[in-house]
């Protein structure tokens, strides 16, 4: 980095601004229509599956398995309780209803929907007779007729918490929908149908889909309401903090300029904005504030110099280092996310950092060009004592200074601490965990959870390597008794297999003997109730559970819970359960929602973990070239390791899990960290080379510029704690990191640096590099 | 019992409409479908054929051949399938048995070689897949014309034949698993060459292409059939070969009996 040319540069565009202040105000505005007119096209993506790219291994498997298997993705669970048991005959009545109704909706895969009256039943009848009929195909004649039917139902193991609760007062109707279609939209409309003809039934919706489309409508729209919200609250804040329109104004100006800008480039290269990069404005907004620093500069420095132009080049020269330092290093910390592999995190981090681009381009052009365009006021009455430091402040610096050795030992323990937190962190994901315990689909996946086999869907693949082998006698009870194994776990609701189709088919055709329900010892036999199952139920029922070749099985697993972590441990002691009890020639592989869910959360967290680490790294690397000293690298560096750790270990500590919004917050730490420890380390070198005395040079810097970074901090918190009420706890997530985030990066800075400059005697030196930095500023 | 009546008028009307055919007057769609159904599900007095029966999904493919033979029972429309399965070896010796009537529950019996045992099936869902292809047993063994409403749309050429095109909507949308079908039928053999079904939501459903004519014994006969699920991208392809008409074979070979030892010219 060369400061020195970096500079120059800078004052002559600030200079050329001013100077053309007309022409930088209308350029502006062009480009800024320009981007805002490709706005309405911009391309949203709510699918977080589209978080790994296509070409995923996992996206590819289970690609393949679901065309193996003729499956969807896709699924929405309509759960139906009643008290009086959903066997009462009025009950089924409407149930018949629904399901048809269902199957009429557009984007719902009519062929697939799986419910009492679409599945096809294999039963025998008292004079020997093989039923083959939907379970449901009308309502029952009378009341005994209706408790029969639930008797049957119950007696059956494909059916038995799966279609049925063990108790009959839950029923669920599996609705697959084409891929692209919206689940929300159609969960709504099932709702509207559930409303038309009312009992004493109660409907329950959840599904991933439904989870996915609602997070996905409710996040953009969410995002419409409280980040204009947070921007209004600040533009109060910044109003009451400066008596100033134009502070306001050049703030607000910028943000918008800088979303506006990178949404528009984006909508124009033709990039979808994923869930995660529609974030991107909340952070764009958090740090167009930087240019509260020019605007606190200049409000001082105009009551000094002769003339508005004069005191616009001073405040720049007196800002423009950290300033520039600061949204550089943010820049490389949020580009440095697109060295990853996760392409959302790609967009996203390249949006932000073009967006801080644009807010440093604005920072010396667009911000000078309104300064100088402005009119003349009495300055004086509008910033009453604005040079006043704070007494708060100076005391607090004093005892730092003094207590210097206790503060930096205390941060260290604190600091040790963390790194225990930091070990108890779990990686985990959950889309359900993004909504309130109190929602609609949360209850719902409560309640089916709770009453029927759970709602996340697992496939495990056992392929015999040819053609048959699925059929082989030994392969089916290795399937049975990985089933049996299966449903010891707490986390499994539900097991279903071929195994236990050609148990049903046995015992059916055994003359309904329940001793008969056992896989039979010939090949032979299993080929022929294939057959004839295949004689009775629909494609789909034998589709879903071996493939065309009958080479592979797929053992269908519900689980009862959405977390990232159950699955990875599920999956685990499987494996160790297959280590002891081996399936020759058979390879198991674990495919579908669930698993897709294990290792989207793997992939996604550990790339923003890593991407977070490399970004820390860079800036390390940079803050040491900038200030072309290791030690004052290094120093400029603590606020942000502080925070860091500090933050991290807390969320360990709590038992919060590291998610997705945790990971992108955690990004944000380094453009905010790092802009308050640069204000501090110039100005307190600017300080120090005028009155070469460095406690003195130390506590002013903590009273008088100090009060900017506790400004700022406030600024922003309260900016962020509208969020707090916000229906999307990924959004509370967001609120409450802000605050944490803000809070500690200005505590960090304001109580370890004065701390440690005294405690090592960090004078910067008078050489060129350091002085460089400084040099040119005034001091007030 | 009306309905057999008009099964007996259908059959007379057919004699009588064929020379009339010749003339250049358009048959009435009614009678495009009656005769239509009549060659495609009742030519000959009997009939057998080894049946290949490839399913294909986007998962993979499975094969099964079966001899399937056909005995027309008295002038009422009763029909007797005897389907005989030879490959793949495992289900081999299986066999399907459907008396079917017009105008009832069709009556289905399966003998499963492992058990030694025959096991009559109840088979009130017509609608079923038959034997896990995109056939159901009713496209198999045919559905009553007045069952539908038909309306003649347009002529049109279907696989380079001249056509009619005929919409067909169900009397009692629950007696059918379409809203309606669209059938090509050819002017020159009867058979339908192509035909739409459209599911409940009026969308494309199932098409079913004859895709080889031949005319075996005289009679005009499909030889490959093909019905693809549009929405499932799961179709069956099925081939006829060594078909022989008119056999004189009994109705009585056709009975429980044969089922656990089949008659010869019931399974070569």
């Amino acid at each position: 980095m060369m400061p020195i040319s970096w500079k120059r540069s800078r004052g002559k565009l600030v200079q050329w601004s001013m100077d053309h202040r007309w022409v930088v105000l209308g350029l502006v505005l062009l480009v800024t229509l320009a981007a805002g007119s490709r706005l309405p096209r911009l391309r949203t993506d709510t699918d977080p599956k589209s978080m790994l790219p296509a070409s995923a291994p996992v996206r590819q498997f289970n690609d393949q398995v679901d065309r193996w298997f003729g499956l969807h993705p896709d699924v929405i669970l309509v759960g139906i309780s009643s008290e009086r048991g959903v066997f009462a005959r009025d009950t089924l009545a409407r149930i018949l209803a629904l399901s048809d109704a269902i199957t009429k909706l557009p984007g719902v895969i009519a062929r697939d929907v799986v419910a009492l009256p679409t599945v096809n039943d294999v039963s025998v009848s008292d004079d020997g007779v093989l039923q083959t009929q939907p379970i449901l195909e009308r309502v029952p004649g009378d009341d005994r007729a209706a408790r029969q039917l639930e008797h049957r139902v119950l007696d059956n193991a494909l059916l038995v918490n799966r279609l049925l609760s063990k108790d009959g007062k839950t029923t669920a109707i599996y609705v697959p929908i084409e891929p692209g279609a919206n689940g929300k939209v159609i969960a709504d409309r099932i709702r509207v149908l559930t409303a038309t003809n009312p009992g004493p039934e109660r409907y329950f919706i959840a599904g991933d889909p439904v989870a996915r489309d609602t997070m996905g409508t409710e996040m953009f729209r969410q995002r419409q309401v409280f980040a204009p919200l947070a921007a209004l609250i600040m533009c109060v804040i910044l109003y009451l903090l400066f008596r100033s329109g134009r502070a306001v104004a050049i703030n607000l100006a910028v943000a918008v300029i800088a979303i506006v800008w990178s949404m528009g480039l984006f909508s124009a290269l033709d990039v979808p904005i994923h869930i995660l990069a529609s974030m991107a404005p909340i952070f764009l907004i958090a740090i167009a504030t930087d240019t509260v620093h020019i605007y606190n500069e200049f409000s001082f420095r105009r009551r000094e110099a002769s003339d508005r132009r004069e005191a616009i080049r001073q405040t720049m020269a007196a800002v423009g280092t950290p300033i520039f330092l600061s949204d550089l290093t943010a820049i490389a910390g949020f580009a440095s996310l697109a060295i990853g592999p996760i392409v959302p995190v790609r967009v996203f981090g390249l949006l932000v950092a073009f967006g801080t681009a644009v807010v440093l381009l604005m920072s010396f052009t667009f911000v000078p060009a309104l300064l100088a365009a402005g009119r003349d006021r009495p300055v004086e009455a509008q910033v009453p004592a604005r040079a006043a430091s704070s007494p708060w402040l100076a005391r607090l610096g004093r005892a730092c200074v003094t207590w210097r050795k206790t503060v930096a030992v205390a941060g260290m323990a604190v600091m040790a601490v963390s790194v225990v937190g930091l070990f108890r962190i779990r990686m985990n994901n959950n889309l359900l965990a993004f909504f309130k315990s109190d929602s609609d689909i949360r209850v719902a996946d409560r309640h089916l959870t709770r009453s029927l086999g759970g709602t996340a869907p697992l496939y495990l693949v056992a392929d015999g390597g040819a053609p048959d082998a699925a059929t082989r006698p030994e392969f089916l009870r290795g399937l049975e008794a990985l089933q049996r194994h299966l449903d010891k776990e707490p986390v499994v609701g539900k097991t279903v297999s071929l195994a236990d189709v050609v148990k049903r088919v046995h015992r059916v055709v055994s003359g309904d003997d329940r001793a008969q329900e056992v896989v039979p010892d010939s090949q032979d036999a299993v080929a022929q109730y294939l057959l004839l199952f295949s004689m009775s139920a629909r494609p789909r029922d034998l589709d879903s559970l071996v493939d065309a070749r009958y080479q592979r099985a797929n053992l269908t697993v519900q689980l009862r819970s959405w977390d990232a972590v159950e699955t990875r441990a599920l999956l685990d002691r499987t494996s160790a359960y297959l280590a002891a009890h081996p399936l020759p020639g058979v390879e198991l592989r674990p495919a579908g929602m669930a698993y897709f869910n294990m290792v989207w959360s793997d992939q996604v967290l550990v790339g923003m973990r890593e991407g977070f680490i490399a970004s820390c790294i860079l800036v390390l690397v940079l803050l040491v070239a900038g200030y072309r000293s290791l030690r004052w690298g290094l120093v400029s560096f603590v606020p942000l390791f502080f925070t860091v750790l500090v933050g991290y270990g807390a969320i360990g500590f709590l038992g919060k899990d590291f998610d997705m919004p945790v990971a992108v917050l955690s990004t944000l730490s380094i453009g905010l960290a790092v802009d308050f420890a640069f204000h501090f380390v110039s100005r307190f070198q600017q300080r120090f080379r005028e009155t070469g005395d460095l406690e003195e040079a130390v506590i002013w810097t903590v009273a008088r510029p100090g009060r900017g970074i506790v400004r700022n901090a406030l600024l922003f918190s309260s900016g962020f704690a509208v969020m707090l009420f916000a229906g999307l706890t990924p959004y509370i997530t967001v609120g409450v990191s802000m605050i944490v985030i803000m809070l500690l990066s200005a505590l960090a800075t304001l109580i370890f640096l004065p701390a440690l400059v005294t405690l090592f005697h960090l004078q910067p030196d008078r050489a060129a590099g350091s002085a460089s930095l400084g040099h040119l500023g005034g001091t007030p | 019992m009306s309905r057999t009546f008009t099964f007996l008028i259908a059959a007379l009307a057919t004699l009588v409409v064929r020379s009339a055919a010749t003339s250049a007057q358009t048959p009435s769609a009614e009678d495009i479908m009656r005769r239509s159904n009549l060659a495609r599900y009742y030519p000959g007095g009997d009939m057998r054929a080894r049946v290949v029966m490839r399913l294909l999904s986007p998962g993979g493919e499975r094969v099964r051949e079966m001899i399937m033979s056909r005995v027309n029972v008295g002038s009422t429309g009763d029909q007797r399938y005897f389907i005989y399965f030879n490959r793949p070896p495992d289900v081999r010796d299986m066999v399907l048995l459907v008396w079917k009537y017009p105008n009832r529950d069709n009556d289905r019996w399966l003998f499963i070689p492992t058990l030694k045992a025959v096991r009559r099936i109840a088979a009130s869902d017509k609608h079923t897949s038959f034997v896990g292809s995109d056939f159901t047993y009713e496209d198999v063994s045919g559905r009553e014309p007045d069952d539908d409403r038909h309306q003649l749309i347009r002529e049109d050429s279907a696989a380079g034949r001249a056509s009619y095109v005929v919409e067909s909507i169900p009397r009692d949308p629950g007696s059918a698993e379409f809203s309606r079908t669209l059938s090509w039928v050819d002017k020159a053999t009867w058979l339908v060459v192509r035909e739409e079904y459209y599911d409940a939501r009026k969308d494309l459903a199932r098409v079913f292409t004859a895709e080889e004519l031949k005319q075996v014994e005289g009679i005009w006969t499909a030889t490959r059939r093909r019905m693809k699920n549009v929405q499932s991208g799961h179709e069956t392809e099925v081939t006829f070969s060594e078909i022989q008409y008119d056999r004189k074979l009994s109705p009585d070979l056709f009975g429980e009996r044969s089922l656990r030892s089949p008659p010869a010219e019931l399974v070569r």
